[in-house]
């Protein structure tokens, strides 16, 4: 591997990660919703197209779809595998680093590389989602070992719940190498990752990584409050490595690539505009249920912590529909 | 007993700013008694030994108010739960009858029968009490607010209040909405002027940077209110993170949801009513802890913890932190992480919709 390996397309704006000369593009294709394709066939063609279209970020993540993410973005990225910067996530949720380890292998696999450009843990939700990371044997030693073995690149970690954790996990001392959040013009007025987290990555040289531009599932686009090129270009805009949008369907892919091809960074008064839109809507947070309801706490995080569900709670009922799971307890993980 | 010679001296001095000094002794080892069905607290609402007679719950002072309230206050909402007036007269009275002094309501609780039958309960008591009810602009101006003061007296059945607080501060934009010009900020003002009120304060049940936003936005509140129970320690917590300010500025706290607002804790266990309770009572800086009773029942239930109330020592509010810390999910706190406490009024007037209109 070479750690300066520089993408080639440049068909959109390429920008560095974090600290390191390795760049990659300013939009990133989400892998959840690419599980969620009608077929197989229209995934890899979704990647295929991302990849002609100049993006050279993809994201992934070992439970998303129960795999099917990774399979079929594997699937998309063979034979163009060193023209993607490849990024996926593991699923410990508190649990320890053999358990971690085995979830590398079985993404390596799913996904055909013998290597990940980043590999983030997922989903750190919960106020002792830190404490379990860096504990002995947590996770953390996993990240180290598979860095050591040279199976991934670089390391991180991911959640959308609250900033304060966020803040927490950089406080454990381990050396990230990037960090994943939500940031959208809704985020910005209310427990708000881009206040709190943004500054602090871009002051050590963390790599920062944007999600859920347009909230999550398009909601304030659905709902008429904002465009989806304005929500992209908003979080594009902010000091971050790349801005990672999921698509199911290969038009909104296009529209999302003439967006980042075309793209040039909003004023600062043009930001400001876009986030006082947003203020009146962001006061309960409708537009980001995953910080402000426990919808889309992943039940099976939440078993893996041992928290409990309690069925009779109509959010939980939501949660448990908003992620299409049983409910029942988590997978093995088996070969 | 465990109690170290600091433990004591902290104790001595939170028990002298409680003006409670004499009414303790040092905690011994309670975790040993077995029999009881908590393990931290000994539980004391079956006891029937000894007469309630002579009790009288102990008091505090309101923040630097120079009142002093019982440090169990009697919440509002539940009251229009209660079979019916006649039960809330015998609650009221004896609630008054063992210095009981503090009483709870709000403007929207059972579209104003709270506050009905609360003032017809405290007719010819008005002076032995310290009332307070809320204010609920959830974000509209000053107008409407001095519009539900005067309703909120009227069915008081009284000239003024001790305590006004705004309502439900919950929304990321409401200590804006407080603050802007003409808002319900300049309606607490107005109404302490006019002198049909004497303390102000807010409430809120959601998140403590809201209530920094607040307590920081320049405003000379008398009163807080917030949740503090065990598990609070744990997520996202109004003891670790307003408490201090609070208590630090002479500020009142009022406790409340100090059993997950409907008993939560204790019907799945997690607590029991002697141990909830002590434990909000016992917290440094709370002047009253309000606690819903929706009969009889549970009024002779909470006296007698209060009669059997000592201060947790130290050590064994470490101990209920510590055993919360396994509900750090927030699971016994869903009026933080959703939306099954925000009322229903203050959503429309936000704008918000409701919950059953989220997006799936």
């Amino acid at each position: 591997m070479d750690a300066k390996r520089i993408y080639l397309s440049e068909m959109i704006p390429l920008r560095n990660f974090g600290k390191t000369e390795v760049k990659i593009s300013a939009l990133g294709l989400g892998g959840h919703h690419l599980g969620a394709a009608k077929d197989e066939t229209t995934a890899v063609e979704i990647v295929r197209r991302a990849l002609d279209g100049g993006i050279t970020f993809y994201d992934c993540c070992w439970e998303y779809n129960r795999g099917k993410s990774e399979d079929w973005l594997g699937k998309g990225l063979k034979g163009a595998r060193e023209r993607a910067f490849v990024m996926t996530k593991v699923c410990t949720h508190g649990r320890d680093a053999s358990l971690a380890m085995q979830m590398l292998e079985q993404s390596l696999r799913r996904l055909q590389t013998d290597h990940l450009d980043l590999w983030q843990i997922h989903g750190v939700s919960f106020q002792n989602d830190p404490q379990l990371f860096i504990r002995p044997n947590g996770a953390a030693e996993a990240l180290q070992k598979a860095k050591q073995q040279g199976k991934v690149r670089f390391v991180g970690f991911t959640g959308h719940k609250d900033p304060d954790i966020h803040l927490a996990m950089l406080d454990t001392g381990f050396p990230f190498d990037a960090v994943q959040m939500p940031l959208n013009p809704f985020d910005a007025n209310f427990f708000s990752f881009e206040k709190k987290v943004l500054p602090v990555l871009n002051n050590r040289g963390i790599a920062a990584l944007g999600m859920k531009p347009i909230g999550g599932h398009g909601e304030p686009v659905q709902k008429g409050v904002f465009t989806a090129e304005e929500l992209l270009r908003y979080s594009m805009s902010l000091p971050v490595a790349t801005t990672i949008s999921g698509v199911s369907e290969l038009p909104i892919l296009e529209q999302n690539l003439r967006i980042a091809q075309d793209f040039a960074p909003l004023s600062p008064a043009e930001m400001k505009a876009l986030s006082d839109r947003a203020k009146p809507y962001a006061g309960d947070g409708h537009f980001e249920l995953y910080k402000t309801s426990i919808k889309f706490d992943n039940p099976e995080a939440r078993l893996a912590h041992d928290f409990p569900l309690d069925l009779q709670q109509v959010e939980v009922k939501q949660m448990i529909y908003a992620t299409q799971n049983s409910g029942k307890p988590y997978p093995q993980v088996s070969d | 007993m465990k109690t170290n010679f600091e433990g004591v001296e902290s104790r001595r001095t939170f028990l002298k700013g409680m003006a409670m000094t004499g009414a303790f002794s040092a905690m011994s080892g309670a975790s040993a008694n077995a029999q009881t069905p908590n393990p931290i607290v000994p539980d004391t609402t079956a006891e029937k030994a000894g007469s309630l007679a002579d009790f009288q719950a102990p008091r505090r002072p309101m923040g630097k108010t120079g009142v002093e309230v019982s440090i169990l206050g009697m919440g509002g909402y539940h009251l229009g739960t209660v079979a019916g007036q006649p039960e809330v007269n015998d609650m009221v009275a004896k609630a008054l009858d063992h210095g009981i002094n503090f009483f709870d309501n709000a403007w929207e609780y059972y579209k104003g029968a709270s506050e009905e039958r609360l003032g017809t309960a405290l007719k010819g008591k008005r002076d032995k009490a310290v009332v307070m009810t809320k204010v609920c602009t959830h974000g509209r101006k000053k107008d409407v607010a001095m519009r539900m003061l005067e309703e909120s007296l009227t069915r008081l059945q009284t000239d003024h209040l001790d305590v006004w607080q705004v309502h439900e501060v919950v929304y990321y934009n409401d200590p804006e909405r407080c603050y802007a010009p003409d808002g319900v900020l300049e309606a607490l003002t107005a109404a302490k002027q006019q002198g049909k009120v004497r303390f102000v304060g807010f409430t809120g049940h959601k998140n403590p940077a809201i209530h920094l936003a607040m307590l920081n936005g320049g405003f000379s509140f008398d009163t807080v209110q917030m949740p503090l129970n065990p598990f609070d320690y744990s997520y996202r917590s109004f003891q670790r993170e307003v408490l201090p300010l609070a208590a630090q500025r002479g500020i009142a706290v009022f406790g409340m949801k100090s059993m997950g607002g409907s008993g939560e804790m204790i019907v799945q266990g997690a607590l029991t009513p002697t141990e909830a309770l002590s434990y909000a009572m016992s917290l440094p800086g709370v002047s009253t802890t309000i606690s819903g009773m929706d009969s009889m029942r549970v009024l002779n239930q909470n006296l007698e913890v209060l009669r059997h109330f000592k201060p947790l020592s130290e050590e064994e509010i470490s101990a209920l932190r510590t055993f919360g810390k396994q509900f750090e999910d927030g699971r016994y706190e869903l009026f933080k992480s959703t939306a099954k406490y925000d009322g229903e009024l203050g959503r429309t007037q936000h704008d918000f919709p409701s919950p059953t209109e989220l997006p799936a």
